[in-house]
């Protein structure tokens, strides 16, 4: 018997043409770990919405879903909320109360139980989630990572069966995001809890999937085993293939009989594969970027938000060098932020100097600089794209606005959406339009905050691409980043921070191969084996020649 | 912190706070009000060093000093003429009186910058829960929202001012246009999360039935004795001033400052009330040092 079984579910916004979720039917057995997968706006949330009826959207539906073989509008809201559980995607807006038992006792405040019972279910939930030392603070003290597993522990106290989750990971750091699933694969194998997660971060939630469904433009496409999925859409035609794990990828790609049951989810296996492997390099590709002029140039500068606190940045001293895409990388916390906005003019260290293009800069930085926030949705002012761009060429007094607006929204793949509002568009396309905004002053130095967070594999992709693009007519790009691999993948140079200060900087190549953890899981793959270490799929493909396996 | 008068339930801690309001201001006695400024002196010291009181000082012995001059002043009755200010006769009856005033005042005052240090925010909101659960909830999600809101505002702010819009430079049309900007986009942005918010709680099934309440106290039998204590002891202590042994009578005889007979008696059982929580903290510090010198 299914616990969960959705049959043939149409939905269909109001006022759209498209169907949002067209046939789509699975089942989910008790104790199962489903990952849904699927680019934004293929449907991945609306369908886990209809699941949690309390938040249902509205619009037409048709189709069944049943709980344990009965119709869902057969139980009680109150077993329902119970039943189900579902945590989402930001972890500050999930966050209710302002103190963290408060948080925690909310739901089940909710369903009305008494305070002994809830004492004794928080006494043993709060060791099992470690969370002991956060009980007595506030909830806006708490990191981003330790927010979500708030969220997480006020969800599972009220003893859900099924826990569905929409992209919990988005917003955290990779070491935060790993927690985070470590305790849902915990939560999934010590209680049997049912968890149906949507997720664009798939490398470690493949290995812990029992089943993946695949959702493309409101149709299933693809539903199995991890494995199965990896062979049915491991082909680079497939839209889909860029959301596969890296380890899988490397393995399709140099491969000539793939054996499903072969295929690497992990990096232990990734390394067991290698190990068989006989390769030979095929040419050393080195491309050297020229260091030559250094464009701003920090000396010595110290920052701290108030007295009494500790300095975020300590001593720090950099160059940023012309038409270089420098990555700043380092946990969070440790000032990268704050030194972006900095260089950006936005804050004044109380301590050292910054020259830009050899001249010491005192006041408000020159406009040629461009700062995109990490959150682009506070970019906006107006009502639409279009207006917004129009705002910003009115207030930097550009000659020939019209002409320049035109030219960037058609750069950036932008003239369908000028009419809209920014909090209307996707992720990806907020970001584009902010970008644009950003561009249209024609800066020669973008200074751009955590770009990738919460996009679709494909949207980063696209984004990597337009910034080279930009980097290659000669903007010089600093950029902040959790993302790694996009890192690896992207920037010219690389600089690790470490309590407030720089500690490594080199190019991608060299910085990458001497970490251990903050490095690309292609690169810990192949580190330390006989073959030669890559550090991303696409420098394999060119460097690799594989003879055969041993 | 949560030892001593502290780890008492927040219903015992509020009944001695408007006990002994009532009290500082029933009797009105310098002997009395003196004795009972050293003792609320010496609670707020035994809380936390004094750092409270350090802080406020200034302002407490100012307005104590405001209201010691001014009774003088304008207050002519009596019988007893000291001197004459210009035209003025000060009288010694408007002295004590002003003494009294601003003693009581003082001791008022101090007695509420412990208030801050005992009953918490979160011990007032679950007092006042009791009658008022909604509103509690109310006021607890906003409590949350007030810094919120400061935050994002903040960041909005210094995003804007990357792209040269600010409030701290250009002319008063300018910065009042540019502020209204800011401010609208951050109710539109935070409206826009607040649905999240409004999401997650129906997610857990807010509004399905009557709430139940996190009773984070629960009444021991030391709150009960203390309850019962401060009952006894303040009932006497308001009867000794019904009989009028707490309040010096002034017009139109003016009785002797200093204490006779039943005054003693009501005196101690004065001191018994206001400095039951000194006792608590006190009796806390010796235990500790005794079981300290135990190991």
């Amino acid at each position: 018997m299914a616990l969960l079984e959705a049959k043939n579910i149409i939905f269909q916004y109001p006022d759209q043409a498209r169907k949002a979720l067209d046939q789509v039917s699975f089942r989910a057995e008790q104790g199962e770990f489903i990952v849904l997968c699927g680019p934004s706006g293929s449907g991945k949330s609306t369908l886990l919405r209809l699941l949690k009826k309390e938040i249902a959207p509205h619009g037409n539906v048709s189709g069944r879903l049943l709980l344990q073989n009965q119709p869902l509008s057969q139980f009680s809201s109150e077993q329902l909320a119970q039943t189900i559980g579902m945590v989402f995607q930001d972890p500050e807006n999930q966050i209710v109360m302002d103190q963290v038992m408060e948080e925690l006792v909310f739901g089940l405040e909710n369903i009305g139980m008494p305070t002994e019972e809830m004492r004794k279910k928080v006494a043993e939930m709060i060791h099992f989630f470690g969370l002991e030392h956060l009980l007595h603070k506030r909830t806006h003290e708490l990191s981003g990572g330790q927010k979500q597993l708030l969220n997480l522990a006020s969800v599972i106290l009220m003893e859900p069966q099924i826990l569905l989750l929409d992209e919990p990971t988005a917003q955290l750091d990779p070491v935060a995001a790993k927690d985070f699933i470590g305790m849902l694969h915990r939560m999934n194998e010590e209680f049997g809890v049912t968890v149906i997660i949507a997720e664009h971060r798939l490398e470690e939630l493949f290995a812990l999937a029992d089943r993946v469904i695949v959702l493309e433009q409101g149709r299933k496409t693809h539903d199995g085993p991890p494995r199965k999925i990896i062979e049915e859409i491991g082909n680079p035609s497939n839209n889909m293939y860029s959301y596969l794990p890296g380890s899988a990828v490397l393995y399709l790609e140099h491969t000539h009989a793939v054996r499903e049951e072969e295929i690497p989810l992990t990096i232990k296996e990734g390394k067991r594969w290698i190990g068989n492997l006989t390769i030979e390099t095929k040419q050393q590709m080195k491309v050297k970027f020229p260091m030559s002029n250094p464009l701003i140039k920090m000396r010595e500068i110290d920052f701290q938000y108030d007295r009494n606190q500790k300095k975020v940045l300590d001593d720090l001293s950099m160059e940023v060098y012309s038409e270089e895409w420098l990555a700043i990388v380092g946990a969070n916390g440790t000032g990268k932020s704050t030194l972006l906005r900095i260089m950006a003019g936005l804050q004044k260290p109380q301590h050292g100097t910054i020259t830009y293009r050899g001249k010491k800069v005192k006041g408000p930085l020159p406009i040629e600089i461009g700062y995109l926030p990490q959150n682009p949705k506070l970019f906006f002012l107006q009502d639409t794209i279009l207006l917004e761009l129009t705002e910003i060429a009115r207030k930097q007094k550009l000659n020939d606005p019209d002409g320049k607006i035109i030219k960037i929204l058609e750069a950036f793949d932008l003239i369908e959406l000028k009419d809209r509002h920014p909090y209307d568009v996707s992720g990806g396309e907020v970001q584009k339009a902010a970008l644009a905004g950003v561009m249209l002053s024609n800066p020669s130095i973008l200074l751009i905050d955590e770009p990738t967070k919460g996009l679709d594999p494909e949207a980063k992709m696209k984004l990597g691409q337009l910034l080279k693009s930009l980097q290659k007519d000669g903007l010089t790009i600093v950029m902040v980043t959790h993302d790694i691999e996009f890192a690896a993948q992207y920037a010219t140079r690389c600089a690790m921070m470490f309590q407030g200060n720089i500690t490594v900087t080199d190019s991608p190549d060299k910085f990458f191969r001497g970490n251990t953890f903050y490095t690309t899981v292609i690169n810990r793959i192949t580190r330390g084996s006989h073959v030669p270490d890559v550090l991303t799929v696409e420098e394999a493909r060119k460097v690799w020649h594989v003879l055969g396996t041993s | 912190m949560n030892r001593g008068f502290r780890s008492f339930h927040p219903f015992v801690s509020f009944f001695y706070y408007v006990g002994a309001a009532a009290l500082v201001m029933l009797n009105k006695h310098p002997v009395f009000l003196f004795i009972g400024g050293i003792i609320l002196i010496c609670f707020n010291i035994a809380l936390d060093r004094g750092k409270t009181l350090k802080k406020w000082w200034r302002t407490l012995v100012i307005l104590s000093l405001f209201f010691l001059i001014v009774n003088p002043l304008i207050n002519h009755r009596g019988t007893h003429i000291l001197f004459y200010f210009g035209q003025n006769p000060i009288m010694l009856e408007a002295i004590i009186q002003g003494i009294i005033l601003a003693l009581s005042l003082f001791c008022l005052m101090v007695l509420f910058s412990s208030y801050n240090l005992v009953i918490t925010a979160d011990k007032f909101l679950y007092l006042f829960s009791k009658w008022l659960p909604q509103w509690a909830l109310l006021t607890m999600i906003s409590m949350r929202f007030v810094p919120l809101l400061r935050r994002r505002l903040k960041e909005i702010q210094t995003i804007q001012r990357g792209k040269g819009l600010s409030v701290n430079s250009g002319t008063m049309k300018e910065r009042a246009k540019n502020g209204i900007q800011l401010v609208q986009i951050l109710l539109t942005w935070s409206l826009e999360e607040a649905l999240q918010t409004a999401d997650s709680m129906a997610g857990r099934g807010y509004g399905l039935r009557k709430r139940s309440r996190y009773i984070p106290f629960k009444m021991k039998r030391k709150d009960w004795l203390a309850i019962i204590y401060m009952a006894i002891v303040g009932s006497i202590s308001i009867f000794g001033w019904w009989l009028g042994d707490g309040v010096l009578s002034i017009n139109p005889i003016l009785e002797p400052i200093f204490l006779e007979g039943r005054e003693w008696f009501y005196l101690f059982i004065f001191i018994l009330f206001l400095g039951f929580p000194l006792g608590i903290e006190e009796r806390e510090a010796l235990r500790w040092h005794y079981w300290k010198r135990k190991i």
